[in-house]
């Protein structure tokens, strides 16, 4: 009997970022196409476990997800404990490409969700060049309602809260044990971090007068779940409807975390998506 | 569709002090809340994670803690066995987005013990259905 090895392998590189080195956890498997995931306000990486393992993936591309600062294994910057948290579009998106250029990957292709979803608007605009393409799961332009107080009050019980905020977010469709997996990476996130999270995700992240300024150079594929509370099918269609080169994908019976709540029902939005990535590399190589 | 009345507040009631989880998380869960499904509003009063009476016929001097009041619509679709979107979740219907369901009082004590809450609540897809609920006799 041999023991079950997943095909993941975990490590930590040091990123240069504002002057400060931070040191980043990252998991990854597979070769090809640089994916790099960027996980949910207030979690971390393991919600990509199931795409990091699976064959068909990881066989074309080089998936990569990545701990922010202060999420799972990424420590905190020293000092942390004498600031808010507060998560910015220009720290994100700018310490996503940090990541990227420590890595030396070669144009990524970045896949979001929630607030990684919305952050890869800002990555169109001010990163096109950089980027191959943007694959935003539960994005918009605008996801207002979610900087709330409780979720980081000390009379609340931080885990038991965000955890439960969340849970309705996902479809009953979805499998329990997969659902109450993504209940359990929440009750694990460090005290006002959610909310810090949150703060990019409902309040620094107003799209709604740039939307029109991204070129359509990269493509952009929005993938929304019906049950997704904080950012209905309607909000990501009325932003993919003003981005340039995006195209906008509505899946059934799955919420705002397709990839962990569900990622048999996620697979099968996803893989048409991914073969467009592959299809427009074959070409871009014969060119 | 449920009637939200005496008998099947009851049974929900019967549900949530069947089920063997709630003993676990809401150990801690000791308080009297109010929930409205429309006009008919009943004062739930929890202790230790189990109901220990619901009361109708309220008045001002029935004193509650936190309130979930909605339209009955609100309550029909979030009873259903598999709830349809926007629906599935009373934050999710309270979420200023959608404002399904409105939420008052110490909603402090609500989020203290939200977990509990939640689980006692979707108890309510458990319910039998009208016939069998009816049946019932009425201790509210």
């Amino acid at each position: 009997m041999s023991a079950t090895h997943e095909p993941i392998t975990g490590r930590y590189v040091h990123v240069p970022y504002g002057g400060y080195e931070y040191r980043v956890f990252y998991e990854e498997a597979g070769e090809g196409i640089p994916l790099v995931c960027l996980h949910t306000a207030g979690t971390d990486s393991r919600e990509y476990r199931h795409q990091l393992c699976d064959p068909d993936i990881n066989g074309d591309f080089r998936v990569i997800a990545l701990d922010l600062p202060r999420h799972g294994k990424s420590i905190p910057p020293v000092g942390f404990e004498r600031e808010e948290y507060r998560l910015t579009a220009k720290f994100y998106s700018e310490f996503v490409m940090a990541f990227c250029e420590a890595l030396e990957l070669e144009k990524p292709v970045i896949m979001g969700s929630s607030m990684g979803g919305n952050i890869c608007l800002h990555l169109a605009l001010n990163f096109e060049e950089r980027v191959r393409a943007l694959i935003a799961i539960e994005a918009c332009d605008h996801s207002p309602g979610w900087y709330i107080s409780w979720l980081e009050h000390p009379h609340v019980h931080g885990g038991e809260a965000c955890a439960t905020s969340i849970f309705g977010l996902m479809a009953p469709q979805s499998p329990e044990d997969y659902r109450w997996e993504t209940w359990w990476y929440y009750s694990q996130g460090g005290p006002g971090i959610f909310r810090g999270d949150l703060h990019f995700y409902s309040v620094d992240h107003d799209f709604r007068e740039l939307n029109d300024k991204i070129t359509g150079n990269v493509p952009i594929y929005f993938m929304t779940g019906v049950y997704d509370f904080a950012c209905t099918p309607e909000m990501t269609e009325k932003t993919a409807e003003k981005v340039k080169g995006s195209e906008c994908i509505i899946m059934e019976e799955i919420g705002h975390f397709p990839m962990c709540e569900n990622p048999e029902t996620f697979k099968k939005y996803l893989m048409p998506v991914l073969d467009k990535v592959k299809a427009t590399e074959r070409e871009t190589a014969r060119a | 569709m449920a009637q939200f009345d005496s008998q099947w507040m009851n049974a929900w009631q019967d549900d949530v002090n069947e089920d063997s989880t709630l003993p676990m998380i809401g150990r801690y869960f000791t308080t009297d809340f109010l929930l409205g499904f429309g006009d008919k509003e009943y004062r739930v009063s929890v202790r230790e994670g189990r109901i220990e009476r619901i009361t109708d016929n309220l008045s001002i001097e029935t004193p509650w803690t936190f309130a979930l009041r909605a339209p009955v619509e609100s309550w029909e679709r979030f009873t259903q066995k598999v709830p349809p979107p926007m629906y599935n979740d009373i934050w999710a219907m309270a979420h200023p987005l959608h404002g399904r369901l409105q939420m008052d009082g110490n909603v402090k004590i609500m989020w203290q013990n939200i977990r509990a809450l939640t689980w006692m609540l979707a108890r309510m897809r458990e319910v039998p259905d009208h016939a069998v609920v009816e049946e019932r006799a009425t201790r509210v």
